[in-house]
């Protein structure tokens, strides 16, 4: 798969990588303070930003895979930094990335707008919940419950990570710095790419 | 006998910690994560240079999320029987219902120590090296993610100086902790961009010395897989085997 990446672009999806470990692993641990007095479903209104960076990697380098490399990097360099969740995170990491890769590879890797990258956080938002039912033991919650935990999962991927990584991706267009990557070529040709 | 989990292939022992985990989520029962988790702790107390003052503190929100997850697995549990223990604010809480609660808090608590033991005895480096070498990582990942491992230092002080930049140019400070969050944008573009042109720089500083990312034959510092891997990993598997049987056996 890797065959045909330049290394710029892997080593980009690293750099990104460590910036949103940081920003992951900062909100795992507000997530659960939170999650102390308003127990799993402190998790699932944040859930989008641990799928953040999978949507900007394949906003920006628009190949096959750079959405579960960039997810899979960022659990990686999070367990390089060190918590107390990890090797796990490695795994989630892989099925949060596939989920949105799913997403991509459904449109052909041809579109990326707004709902395409919806799309993909949802998609992240289904596989991690399935993951998390099986790992969490959610069956030994009530049915009602686990359905609310679901719903609120899915909209925060499709908004913050949906919205939310693209309008980063956006952000970062406009400084110029991504003049050598897939995002800035097709900008220039057509605006609905 | 203190160098022992130091020793182990990282490669095998992350292995060996994920399929620990795997196992211990087809356990409902309290016993099960109990057992393990005192397996763990006895295995770390023993074989192992831990400092245990940091150990406490990286312990202590999962010990509050863990608690988090015990309240709400009583409050909306799924219904299944049994008799009812206590009853506080109309809610009945059974015998059934408290013993899957107490497991799947158990269970974070096992899962957190399990995660921790991998990383007080686990060299990054040799981790990432590990991995290629063992599980067959593609190099152009691998060394990759030694880049951006190498970055983080430098990712931590450009953080302080876009915060100071800014500061310094009258951008103000909100006052609280959420404003602050949301703010988070301001200091996240910039070190975005700056990361893109640090990734084109060594990227293109790799390529110029030589480096292809095709896989090797030979490499500089070998991780190899010894009998301390697999004695430890026997260790391992009669801890797990032990707490899965004798968790349901006591329950």
């Amino acid at each position: 798969m890797l065959k045909s990446w330049k290394l710029k672009e892997v080593v980009l999806m690293s750099l990104f990588a460590v910036v949103f470990g940081i920003v992951y692993l900062l909100f795992l641990h507000v997530a659960n303070i939170w999650a102390a007095l308003i127990g799993p479903l402190a998790y699932e209104w944040m859930f989008g930003i641990w799928f953040i960076v999978s949507i900007i990697c394949m906003y920006i380098i628009r190949r096959p895979g750079a959405a579960v490399l960039s997810e899979t990097m960022a659990a990686a360099i999070e367990v390089l930094i060190g918590n107390a969740v990890g090797p796990r995170l490695i795994l989630s990491g892989v099925i949060q990335g596939l989920g949105a890769e799913a997403a991509f590879a459904l449109t052909g890797y041809k579109h990326f707008n707004i709902l395409v990258l919806m799309l993909a956080g949802i998609g992240s938002a289904v596989f991690s919940f399935v993951y998390g039912y099986f790992v969490s033991g959610y069956a030994a919650l009530d049915p009602s419950f686990v359905a609310l935990m679901f719903t609120i999962r899915v909209l925060s991927g499709a908004v913050i990570a949906g919205i939310g990584g693209k309008y980063i991706g956006d952000a970062l267009l406009a400084t110029g710095s991504l003049r050598g990557y897939a995002i800035a070529r097709t900008k220039k040709g057509d605006v609905n790419a | 006998m203190r160098n022992l989990l130091h020793d182990m292939n990282p490669s095998v022992k992350f292995v060996l910690v994920t399929v620990s985990m795997l196992a211990l989520a087809f356990f409902f029962n309290p016993w099960t994560p109990l057992l393990f988790w005192l397996g763990i702790l006895l295995l770390q107390l023993t074989m192992s240079r831990t400092k245990w003052k940091l150990w406490l503190l990286f312990m202590l929100p999962f010990s509050i999320g863990a608690f988090g997850y015990l309240w709400t697995t009583v409050v909306f549990g799924a219904d299944t029987g049994g008799t009812v223990i206590w009853s506080f604010a109309g809610i009945d809480v059974t015998d059934e219902q408290w013993a899957r609660a107490l497991s799947l808090a158990l269970r974070v608590m096992a899962f957190s120590t399990l995660s921790l033991l991998f990383a007080f005895t686990t060299d990054p480096v040799k981790f990432i090296m590990s991995l290629m070498q063992q599980l067959k990582l593609s190099p152009k990942m691998a060394y990759g993610i030694m880049v951006g491992y190498q970055f983080l230092p430098v990712m931590k002080d450009e953080f302080t100086q876009i915060q100071q930049a800014q500061r310094l140019r009258g951008a103000e400070m909100k006052k609280y902790s959420w404003q602050r969050l949301l703010e988070m944008r301001r200091i996240l573009i910039p070190m975005l961009a700056g990361a893109v042109r640090k990734a084109e720089r060594s990227a293109f500083a790799m390529e110029a010395r030589g480096f292809t990312g095709e896989p090797r034959s030979a490499y500089y510092r070998p991780v190899r897989i010894g009998r301390t891997d697999i004695w430890m990993s026997g260790v391992f598997l009669v801890i797990l085997l032990a707490s899965c049987i004798g968790g349901s056996w006591l329950s």
